[in-house]
């Protein structure tokens, strides 16, 4: 094996144990704990309303699964896109349902 | 056939990589950011599906709305004991919420009132809130609430202004649990009469009603009950809800389209420019390898290791890059695309979850297709007669 195959095989086995460190650490701290998915339950269970608190001057987002199409398009059929958020979170599939 | 690996291939495939320089650093580093760049937004969606889904079986089992003229009006609370009289309904629950424009700060919070703080809310108030006086009357917010309120100077007390213009004053008892923030950030969680009373909500109305069912699968039946007595009211359903978080991003069109289109044309510009043949330099090289005893082979052998090297190489640091990106920095810019403009913004510490689907799907549409490009035209000028290629 020459010098260049050996740099090779280091720097895979280099970025194998960068990617596996990092999976390990994130997988500890970074991934949800049993207490917190505890508590986001109780505070859903609490409250009982759905979404996450994403873009809270759009209620088409913030609560975009109780919104209605009035909600979306509540000043304009063409003001929809004012929030950026709307790029990629889609309407409510219930939206139209009444 | 057993078929070996061979080092002498490898190392001739690692020369030819250094010996191309600038172009295979150029592709490297244009593999590496598509990569990145999609297993990002990947990673970004499923851990915010993964969020949603964790609570979803919290929600309530039903939630009747009344709508007039196509929005969303205010329910009588007397519908509550027809509702009661539905057979397989075990409770009914009339609800007091909705939103609250703070102008000097220019956000609405959303504002939830819960029945006096008897015993059950002051358990789960226990669970959810970092830290607050449980025994006296006022309201408890999110880490977003808190933060604007402070920057305004509110930090006892916050005055509502009421329909009437008048004041209403209302004591901070405590503060959600950042555990919580995604979901609480913008709430505020007070008494229902306090509620009722900022917002001017008689007290035969509600927001909306939720029901409770006895049996789960009678669900869908009370729900089609209601919808027949109340034929004004809109019903939604845990698994309408479930169904919406499924949905949630939009990824025929916006953001996901254009990044999408980009990723895509990018990488097929490289792969035309594999595919449209080899350079007149390369098409010598095989020529000469061939002249001087390579088999057809070998050849494809050398070009299959010279690839993959390049490939896997950009596509491991690819995912460690989007990694770091979206859980240690918290995906800076295009985090602002999903959590919008408002100035109430959650820190975006979204929970890691390691899908090995996307990675898959992200592998197995960059990795095969470059190694197949690389081939297919090399496979070609190999098969010719080595004089005819160096000619």
């Amino acid at each position: 094996m020459n010098k260049k195959s050996k740099i090779t095989l280091y720097l895979f086995s280099l970025l194998a144990l960068i990617l596996i460190t990092q999976l390990v650490y994130l997988n500890s701290s970074k991934s949800m704990s049993a207490d917190a998915k505890e508590k986001k339950i109780l505070f859903v269970g609490l409250t009982g309303l759905p979404d996450l608190a994403f873009s809270s001057n759009s209620s088409y987002i913030r609560h975009r699964s109780l919104s209605m199409v009035s909600d979306i398009y509540n000043l304009d059929g063409c003001l929809r896109e004012y929030d950026s958020a709307t790029y990629a979170i889609a309407n409510s599939k219930l939206a139209s349902k009444n | 056939m057993k078929s070996k690996i061979n080092i002498y291939l490898i190392e001739y495939a690692l020369g030819s990589i250094i010996r191309q320089g600038h172009k295979s650093l150029f592709i490297a580093i244009v593999f590496t950011f598509l990569t990145a760049l999609l297993t990002s937004i990947f990673f970004i969606t499923n851990s915010i599906k993964y969020e949603l889904n964790t609570t979803v079986d919290a929600l309530p089992q039903i939630i009747v709305q009344n709508t007039k003229a196509s929005r969303v009006a205010e329910i009588d609370v007397s519908s509550t004991d027809k509702l009661l009289d539905i057979p397989g309904i075990n409770s009914v629950n009339a609800r007091v919420w909705g939103y609250y424009y703070f102008a000097n700060a220019g956000v609405n919070f959303t504002l939830v009132g819960i029945d006096e703080f008897e015993e059950q809310y002051s358990d789960t108030l226990e669970g959810v809130v970092k830290k607050g006086d449980f025994n006296s009357s006022g309201m408890y917010i999110g880490s977003g609430v808190r933060d604007i309120l402070n920057s305004s100077y509110y930090k006892e007390y916050f005055n509502f202004i009421k329909p009437d213009g008048k004041i209403k004053k209302v004591e901070i008892l405590g503060q959600f649990d950042s555990d919580t923030e995604l979901e609480s950030n913008d709430m505020i969680v007070m008494s229902k009469d306090t509620l009722r009373e900022i917002f001017g909500i008689e007290e035969s109305k509600a927001t909306d009603i939720v029901v409770k069912v006895a049996n789960v699968e009678e669900i869908g039946t009370v729900a089609l009950k209601i919808e027949q007595m109340f034929p004004n009211t809109r019903v939604i359903t845990n698994d309408d809800m479930k169904l919406s978080y499924e949905n949630i991003f939009n990824y025929k069109s916006g953001i996901f389209l254009a990044l999408f289109v980009i990723a895509i044309f990018t990488f097929f510009i490289i792969i035309y420019d594999k595919m449209s043949g080899l350079s007149s330099e390369q098409k010598r090289e095989v020529g000469i390898l061939k002249a001087i005893g390579w088999r057809v082979e070998d050849v494809l052998k050398e070009k299959f290791y010279e690839s993959l090297i390049l490939s896997l190489f950009a596509y491991i640091l690819g995912v460690i890059l989007a990694l770091s990106y979206v859980y240690i920095l918290n995906a800076p810019l295009l985090r602002d695309i999903f959590i919008g403009y408002s100035d109430l913004k959650p820190t975006f510490e979204i929970s890691f979850i390691l899908d090995f689907q996307t990675l898959f799907l992200v592998f197995f549409l960059s990795v095969p297709i470059y190694i197949a490009a690389t081939i297919i035209p090399s496979w070609k000028v190999a098969t010719l007669e080595a004089d005819d290629v160096i000619r």
